[in-house]
């Protein structure tokens, strides 16, 4: 029978065609978006992990509590022991120390006389380390535009535009003005080895790199950071191993109500990522109820005009001894064949558009003047596994749903007026 | 009932209601008994109950009183699924209009009512081939209802009827489409299915053509049986 059914679908356009397209419209959209929301919010995600709240953060309390404001007279001290113990209780996590500031960088002429100034928004990482990966974590390699990576103590890199805003050139000496961790006015020179472009409108504003340990001399917080960044050694943020991290971190801590005392923040915690992430969960959600609901009600109609142009074949197979049971089957079946093929299509569609998104990217860079989150200025989408499925079951669904209105009508159908309905 | 017998209808009468609680008798107390290989045919005029009479034989319809027992089941106790497997099995029906799938071949129209029994796919073919070589057009079988004449159209409805080989053959106005020498062609082909598979038909007309080749003409009038004689058919016909 599902042979028979077959050749009719394959021989029958007007039984198989706009199902199929329909279909393979809204399974390559759903794809197409899903992708674009995955490769989006895992860039996101990631860019978040690597350039600000890691997989999971330590802070004193009261950082944490204004950690917007970086306020580095609340960072924590003592850090190189607390480093050294996270290393131990968590083996499976790199820790870096990290301080954000924020100062003014003034350029000097020849004659020592300013040639430019602009505000400054600082990160001091392990840069001169080479126990750890800071540097390829924050691509700083590839970032790099114009010269190269600081080697030594007193070297920093700082963004292209902001370089050009400025007119900063390689081997410039430019001067940090700032206020220490003890709230006294503090500066320091840094020779410019060269510039980067991460492509994020946040860091590319006014971005300068240094060594933690410059900054720390700096702004007079020895063995002191803003915070300990956490990644999990998979590279990948897990949610639910950091929520154990973060448990077993903070649980030793709960006691204290010191506000210098570190509390440990996961990544979902941080930057409203916790709300952000829920509500791309639910607009995924959302998104896929909404195409199946709408995908069934238009092939529920394009169901109920094909029963009407196969009112004839209905009334045939009634009169030739198949139960109204048997065709309601039937119908399901090749609303199951066409789903199969409409969803394959779709799907084959899909996966080419994300392809090409994930390759080319939409540029948003335009609209992430003013962003305070950090998100990547390229939108890409991500090829990954669930999307090779993602969209057979709404695809699927939506079809044998239709359908399955449809077919209602079968059991309507009066076997009494057979003979009338088959001599017209 | 005898094993001979294919039906028999025992004070059949059929009311559809026509609103304000009347209703119209379309069947006034029908009494008939038909036996296994009988060429008989319902013959009147338009409205005198032979539609309904074989909607209620073929168990697309039940009676409103009375009993209609076919191959030994009463209609009016088969349930949906009960009377789509005596249709199934038992009965073949062929129509004033061919009613072919037209997305299908001819070989694949008539397979169709083998499908519906679960016949092995060899059994199946085997099985239209030779209820095509019945009706004369094995040369046909690839060939779509578009590209075939009326003629050939209706003598592959017989054959989807016929494939399955059932006990009775239910046929309103078989010939009401064709010209004379088509409407000939298949009377003789149904006659010789008669004849050499015993197979009951009950035919439903007022053509001139069908009434010749019957061997029983069952005349209704205004919902009853107002004759019921065994007939010779002309010689020169056979």
């Amino acid at each position: 029978m599902i042979k028979f059914l077959f050749k009719g679908i394959i021989r029958d356009s007007s039984r198989s065609v706009l199902p199929i397209i329909i279909i393979s419209l809204g399974v390559a959209l759903t794809v197409l978006l899903s992708g674009y929301i995955t490769g989006m919010m895992g860039d996101t995600i990631d860019q978040n992990a690597r350039f600000e709240t890691g997989h999971v953060k330590v802070m004193t309390k009261a950082y944490a509590e204004n950690k917007d404001q970086v306020p580095i007279d609340l960072a924590l001290l003592g850090v190189d022991s607390l480093v050294k113990s996270l290393q131990n209780e968590f083996p499976d996590m790199e820790w870096v120390k990290r301080i954000r500031f924020g100062g003014l960088i003034d350029v000097p002429d020849e004659q020592g006389e300013t040639k430019g100034q602009g505000p400054a928004s600082g990160l001091a990482i392990e840069l001169l380390s080479t126990k750890n990966n800071e540097v390829e974590r924050l691509n700083l390699k590839s970032s790099l535009v114009t010269g190269s990576l600081p080697t030594q103590r007193s070297e920093a890199i700082i963004g292209h535009e902001f370089a050009e805003k400025l007119r900063i050139s390689i081997g410039d000496s430019v001067t940090y003005f700032g206020t220490s961790m003890n709230g006294s006015m503090t500066f320091a020179n840094f020779v410019v080895t060269g510039t980067i472009r991460f492509g994020i409108a946040s860091m590319d504003k006014g971005a300068i790199i240094v060594d933690v340990w410059d900054a720390q001399q700096m702004l007079d917080m020895e063995d002191g950071a803003g915070e300990i960044l956490g990644f999990l050694n998979t590279g990948v943020y897990d949610d639910e191993k950091a929520e154990k991290v973060k448990n077993a971190f903070n649980s030793k801590h709960t006691g204290n109500k010191d506000e210098f005392a570190p509390v440990m923040l996961k990544l979902r915690n941080q930057n409203n990522l916790d709300g952000l992430l829920t509500y791309v969960d639910l607009a995924s959600g959302l998104f896929v109820a909404i195409f199946v609901f709408a995908m069934s009600l238009v092939l529920w109609n394009t169901g109920l005009i094909a029963g009407l142009r196969r009112y004839n074949e209905f009334g045939i197979r009634l009169a030739l001894g198949e139960s109204k049971g048997g065709i309601y089957r039937t119908l399901v079946y090749e609303a199951i064949l066409i789903g199969i093929i409409g969803s394959f299509v779709g799907t084959a569609i899909g996966l080419g558009l994300t392809y090409y998104l994930q390759v080319v990217g939409i540029d948003v860079s335009g609209y992430m003047d003013q962003a305070n989150i950090m998100m990547p200025s390229t939108l890409r989408a991500k090829v990954t596994p669930s999307l090779f499925y993602i969209g057979f079951i709404p695809g699927l669904f939506a079809m044998v749903f239709g359908n399955m209105l449809a077919g209602i009508g079968i059991y309507r159908r009066e076997t009494a007026t057979l003979f009338k309905e088959l001599e017209v | 009932m005898s094993t001979k017998q294919i039906l028999k209808l025992d004070n059949v009468v059929k009311k559809f209601p026509v609103g304000d609680g009347r209703y119209f008798t379309a069947l006034k107390g029908i009494n008939l008994e038909i036996d296994k290989g009988e060429f008989a045919g319902l013959v009147g005029p338009s409205g005198s109950g032979k539609t309904t009479l074989l909607n209620i034989i073929g168990s697309l319809d039940s009676p409103t009183e009375g009993k209609a027992i076919v191959m030994g089941q009463n209609i009016s106790e088969l349930t949906h699924k009960e009377s789509a497997k005596l249709r199934n099995i038992h009965i073949g029906f062929i129509f004033q209009v061919y009613n072919l799938l037209p997305v299908y071949t001819v070989f694949e129209n008539v397979e169709f009512a083998l499908i519906l029994q679960n016949v092995s796919a060899s059994e199946r073919k085997k099985r239209v081939m030779e209820a095509l070589e019945w009706v004369g057009l094995q040369d046909l079988a690839d060939k779509k209802p578009d590209k075939i004449s009326g003629g050939e159209g209706q003598r592959v409805a017989i054959a989807r009827a016929i494939v399955k080989k059932p006990d009775i053959m239910l046929a309103d106005e078989p010939t009401a489409n064709l010209d004379a020498k088509n409407a000939h062609q298949i009377m003789r082909i149904m006659k010789k299915l008669n004849e050499e598979l015993d197979t009951t038909f009950l035919f439903s007309t007022h053509d001139e053509k069908v009434m010749k080749y019957l061997e029983r003409i069952i005349t209704l009038k205004d919902g009853s049986i107002a004759e019921d004689k065994q007939v010779t058919p002309q010689k020169t016909l056979k």
